[in-house]
């Protein structure tokens, strides 16, 4: 007994690494959460309880094998820890970042089931892979046989990604084409800094490039370079291009100016963080500095946007949402975590009494009307007319829907409005000018859960634009299948061949 | 059929059973609850071993009974008290566990809390360990006798032989049914605590359904089945398993797992550290409060298992569970469609033995009676003592058939006064002559009383639970007492109180799982006082080897003029040390006092006629573990400041 180093939850407290105070932090774009030490990451890991269910495992998308790399990284073993956890997934220490691990295994944990506060496992799982790139540990792509069979992953993002990783791994020649200047996709370009640096990112694109697989920037397929081009070019072909198709409003004076796209906001802020120059950065369309702004929507997109525009220095932001706290889609640390910056949440509001329709699927989605202000002349948005909401029975999600609360509307003055209302699948079939790729009603391609294989051959598709908007670790998951399932079908094909 | 026409849930919720997990691996709050969930629908809750609180008794305030119906005994004789035996309608023999056949459990030090220590007769904070074997089970006899002895101290309850499923368990039934038990348990190894060690819970053990088709086939063979209840237990976690069952032959239903993941279990799987996260099986304050668990839920559990029961009796046109008992011909082998599953014939499961469709199931017939013994007369005889608690002395002569005497009276005794009662050490007072049968004084209750003239069998004050026992040579017999041996092996196997004062040698296994009962012999052979926990050993005589293995508790005084005792014991866990301290010196002095008082031992007089010389000669033993908690140091401060005082 006197060896047990694991089961300390019963004397040792949850703790999370340092959080910088809100002061502190909310004027950069550096991450929150400040590093683990080695002898607070060694005791936080000591105080899971090594189930013999894990449940942290069964609710990780990529069943990540945590009680096993906890004990390690308990008993100061760190890098076993790291070679333990990469196994199963290819970016820890992104998914240790970004995961929602309050929903995911952290939420599932059975000590903060049984009320002791959970295994902080996301801040472990960053803590032992940071460590591992200090330490020399990531080793270098370097499969042990070269194959000739090529394969073209178009979009750069989280799923792209993990196939690109792990069939270069088994010595498939792997090009990535992007339509952006920058790889990593929603990564890069999506989810701010605050909560993922963007040099962890780049550090994983230089290591693929430096593997060996190739990155084709700037190509929007269908524009500067068709589908049938790549097909051609490859054996097999994976589609990992996510959903960016911004879920919009049918509204009064919904193109004044000062009404924009979380998508464009988050984008053009992380693209000042990088270094870039943007125009409209400049010219203060998408700059929050100084303005009042409303952010419409309670998912994590939300969240960023809410908290970016503090970062940007706004004098005031409101984030509407028509449930309450309880019944919001977005991640409840998130919201805390807006909270302490300053953020104002308006529950339980939804902007304006609507005509019309929101586009494409939502049509269980916000009905939001955001009422200009009609001064003659100037079409830039003054104020977010907003009606007051009550929850009603849950619907068949279990989530209570908003009922209207007559007369009780009142106007929002605001600058700056910032749609985050979701997002959809783009038409790719169209857009790219493919026949026979069949989609889904919802306009996501229909690929098979197993083997993610598409109705053409070759042709695979994995991350949300299968699943609709989902989490990076999904696609992760689906990365990594489709590229064993990609890898099967192209031995096959050369085994069928050489017959 | 009409699901109205199966017989009812009420009913069909009397055949489970929640199998034994004891308090000490369970929280009291989980055990308690266990109990009287099983109690409200008339179903039957098991102790496990480890005693219970006599508290449990009394019914709680709003009514509940938390009261375990089935105790069990187990290798470690745990709490086993002559009160504890006669609190239920069932014992429990457990000899063998489904999730870790052939292993004993081990209860770590930090789960023993004040109430757990006391429950046992053990020490706060001092690993528990039971043994892998019953000390006085060697044989089918032995079982035998231990069933006899069962009987005699609770002439109500039916006993239970909890089997594991192996190969060969049928012989091994048709043994324990000829042995005179009422119920056999064929345990499967799919269930099992989570503190089982992972090589047992992964590669020991056999399926349920295999033991438990032996065990049915077999009985059946030998017209052996109908004396017997078959109960299963292992695995099962739907109603359709417990049909299967059913049709495989058990006509009662264990339920562990499953009732205690009702109560809140999450299958932490960490049973033996005390750091189950919701309070189910800890001993730790602060964890317990996170409890969530409720009687209710363990209530719904069970009729769930019953309603399904129903569902699929409907389906296949049974009105009653024991329509289908030992009804394997119902079953097919499911074709997998693979090779790798289906060269697998368990076509020998399914085989109705010839005669069988006439065997009557009967849950409700009396338990199989067995003889009377001198009891019966004793208990006539003492008819005033009974009644108006009369001290009285009787005298008979012994012969070696007359097995277990004094048990049947010591049940008597527990019912008339209690345990716990006022009466003087010899109120009742029973001399005998001549040679004694086995388990002469087992469970022996305070305010009785046995002297022996002659000599006794095996398993002399067997669980003695206050009484006392006195065993010496004929005035004219020729030999030795102090050469002779005059007791037989296994003696005051599991005894928690009382005294036996010997004028002889005993044989192997002296004072096994002795945890409070003081005594005095002249000498033993191997194995004395292994895993004991309490009371105090005083041996005038040569030991033999392994003396002490497992010790963890209480004292034993060994007179060792040649000094070859050490030769015979485990230095690692035990300490041995001259008597150094004027406490232990008079609690040893005042032993041999009453010894040589009651027995007349010349070997005792000698000794005491020159103790200021003869004290140097003994050796006191304790058990490593035990040191902090003495109250007393084994030295006196100045010559041993190693050894920290109280």
């Amino acid at each position: 007994m006197a060896t047990q180093k694991m089961l300390k939850f019963v004397t040792i407290g949850r703790e999370m690494p340092e959080k910088r105070d809100a002061a502190d932090r909310s004027h950069d774009f550096h991450e929150i959460y400040r590093e683990f030490a080695e002898a607070k990451a060694t005791e936080q890991a000591s105080r899971c309880s090594q189930c013999g269910v894990p449940y942290c495992q069964s609710h990780c998308p990529l069943h990540n094998n945590i009680p096993d790399w906890l004990h390690l990284t308990a008993e100061g073993r760190t890098e076993e820890a790291y070679l333990r956890s990469q196994e199963t997934n290819t970016f820890p220490e992104i998914c240790g970042r970004i995961c929602p691990q309050d929903r995911l295994c952290e939420g599932n944990c059975v000590i903060e089931q049984s009320g002791h506060g959970t295994v902080t496992i996301g801040a472990i799982e960053k803590y032992i892979t940071d460590t591992a790139w200090e330490q020399g540990w990531v080793r270098a792509i370097a499969p042990s046989v070269e194959r000739a069979e090529s394969i073209g992953i178009i979009g750069a993002g989280p799923g792209g990604l993990a196939a690109a990783d792990r069939l270069r791994r088994m010595g498939f020649q792997v090009t990535v084409y992007d339509r952006h200047d920058r790889a990593g996709g929603l990564l890069i370009y999506g989810i701010p800094g605050f909560k993922l640096e963007k040099d962890v990112v780049e550090r994983r694109n230089a290591h693929l490039a430096q593997g060996g697989v190739e990155f084709v920037l700037n190509q929007n397929v269908g524009e500067d370079i068709s589908f049938d081009a790549i097909r051609g070019r490859h054996d097999a072909v994976l589609i990992a291009t996510g959903v960016y198709k911004t879920r919009d409003l049918d509204i009064d004076n919904a193109d004044a100016r000062g009404v924009v796209r979380a998508l464009d906001y988050l984008t053009a802020s992380n693209k000042v963080d990088l270094g870039d120059e943007v125009p409209d950065f400049e010219d203060g369309e998408l700059n929050a500095q100084g303005k009042n702004v409303v952010v419409i929507g309670g998912g994590d997109t939300a969240m960023d946007c809410v908290r970016t525009a503090i970062r940007q220095g706004a004098t005031s932001v409101k984030c509407l949402y028509r449930r309450d706290r309880a019944n919001m889609p977005g991640s409840q640390r998130e919201v805390q975590n807006a909270e302490e910056e300053g953020v104002e949440f308006v529950w339980l509001s939804a902007p304006g009494a609507f005509a019309g329709h929101v586009t494409g699927e939502a049509a269980t989605a916000q009905e939001i009307d955001v009422d200009g202000d009609p001064r003659v002349g100037d079409p830039r948005v003054g104020s977010v007319r907003v009606h007051k909401m009550r929850l009603g029975a849950p619907d068949v999600s279990g989530r209570r829907s908003p009922e209207l609360i007559e007369g009780a509307d009142y106007d929002e003055p605001a600058d700056l409005v910032i749609k985050a209302l979701g997002f959809e699948p783009e038409e790719i079939p169209r857009l790219w000018g493919v026949d026979g790729l069949e989609v889904t009603r919802w306009g996501t391609i229909k690929a098979d859960f197993q083997t993610h294989a598409t109705s053409l051959p070759g042709v695979y598709a994995v991350g949300d634009i299968v699943r609709g908007a989902s989490l990076v670790v999904w696609a992760i998951r689906d990365g990594r299948e489709a590229a064993d399932s990609i890898a099967e079908y192209l031995t096959n094909a050369s085994r069928i061949a050489a017959e | 059929m009409p699901i109205e026409e199966v017989e009812s849930i009420t009913s069909i919720r009397k055949r489970f059973v929640t199998p034994g997990m004891s308090p000490g691996a369970l929280s009291p709050e989980a055990h308690m609850t266990l109990n009287i969930a099983m109690n409200r629908i008339g179903a039957k809750s098991d102790s496990g071993e480890g005693g219970e609180d006599p508290a449990h008794s009394h019914p709680l305030p709003n009514g509940d009974n938390p009261c375990a119906k089935i105790k069990q005994v187990a290798s470690g004789r745990f709490g086993v008290t002559a009160e504890y035996l006669n609190a239920c309608e069932e014992l429990e023999i457990k000899v063998a566990q489904g999730a870790k056949p052939g292993e004993g459990g081990q209860l770590p030090g930090m789960k023993v809390t004040d109430l757990i220590a006391r429950l046992r007769h053990s020490t706060k904070g001092v690993t528990l360990i039971s043994p892998p074997p019953h000390h006085d089970i060697y044989s089918i006899e032995d079982l035998a006798q231990l069933i006899y002895d069962l009987k005699q101290i609770n002439p109500r309850a039916k006993i239970t032989v909890k089997l594991v499923a192996s190969s060969g368990v049928g012989t091994i039934a048709a043994g324990v049914a000829k042995a005179k038990a009422d119920i056999i348990l064929v345990s499967g190894h799919n269930g099992g605590t989570g503190a089982s060690p992972a090589t047992s819970i992964k590669f020991a053990g056999l399926p349920w359904e295999m033991g438990l088709t032996e065990a049915h086939q077999v009985l059946a063979m030998n017209k052996l089945r109908e004396r017997v209840t078959l109960r299963t237990d292992g695995g099962l976690r739907t109603g359709r398993d417990i049909v299967m069952a059913a049709m495989m032959g058990a006509e009662e239903y264990g339920i562990g797992t499953a009732a205690l993941i009702a109560m809140g279990c999450i299958m932490v799987r960490q049973c033996q550290s005390n750091t189950c996260p919701v309070g189910v099986c800890t001993q730790d304050e602060k964890l317990r409060a996170m409890f969530t668990g409720s009687a209710d839920k363990v209530v719904n559990l069970i009729t769930f298992y019953a309603t399904e029961v129903r569902e699929v009796l409907a389906s296949i046109g049974a009105r009653s569970l024991d329509e289908v008992i030992g009804r394997a011909d119902l079953l097919t082998q499911v074709s997998r469609g693979d090779k790798s599953l289906d060269d697998l014939d368990l076509n020998p499961l399914l085989i109705t033995v010839d005669g069988a469709d006439k065997i009557v199931y009967d849950r409700s017939k009396p338990r199989n009676a067995v003889m009377d013994t001198l009891d019966a007369e004793i208990i006539r005889d003492a008819e005033r003592f009974f009644s108006d608690g009369e001290k009285m002395q009787l005298s008979y002569a012994v012969r070696n058939t007359l097995r277990t005497v004094g048990t049947r009276t010591s049940s008597m005794i527990v019912s008339t006064f209690g345990m716990r009662n006022k009466l003087q050490p010899d109120h009742l007072t029973v001399r005998l002559t001549g040679s004694a049968g086995q388990s002469l004084g087992a469970f022996a209750a305070p305010g009785l009383k046995i002297e022996v003239s002659g000599d006794a069998n095996d398993y002399v004050g067997k669980g003695l639970s206050g009484g006392t026992i006195t065993v010496r040579p004929p005035m004219d017999s020729p030999l030795v007492a102090a050469d002779n041996t005059i007791i037989g092996n296994t003696v005051l196997y599991g005894a928690t109180d009382g005294y036996l004062f010997a004028a002889g040698r005993a044989g192997e296994r002296f004072a096994v799982r002795n945890s409070g009962a003081k005594v005095v012999i002249e000498g033993c052979g191997t194995n004395g006082c292994e895993y004991m926990t309490g009371g105090v050993a005083v041996i005038l005589g040569r030991i033999g080897a392994n003396f002490g293995a497992g010790m963890t508790g209480g004292m034993a005084y060994l007179y060792d003029p040649d000094g070859i005792a050490p030769d015979y014991i485990n230095p690692e866990t035990l300490v041995t040390c001259p008597i150094g301290h004027a406490h232990w010196e008079a609690q040893l002095k005042e032993l041999i006092e009453t010894h040589v008082k009651e027995t007349g031992s010349l070997k005792g007089a000698e000794i005491l006629n020159h103790w200021e010389t003869e004290k140097a000669n003994f050796l006191q033993i304790c058990p490593t573990e035990m040191l902090a908690h003495l109250k007393y140091p084994l030295a006196d401060v100045a010559e041993n400041d190693a050894i920290p005082a109280e």
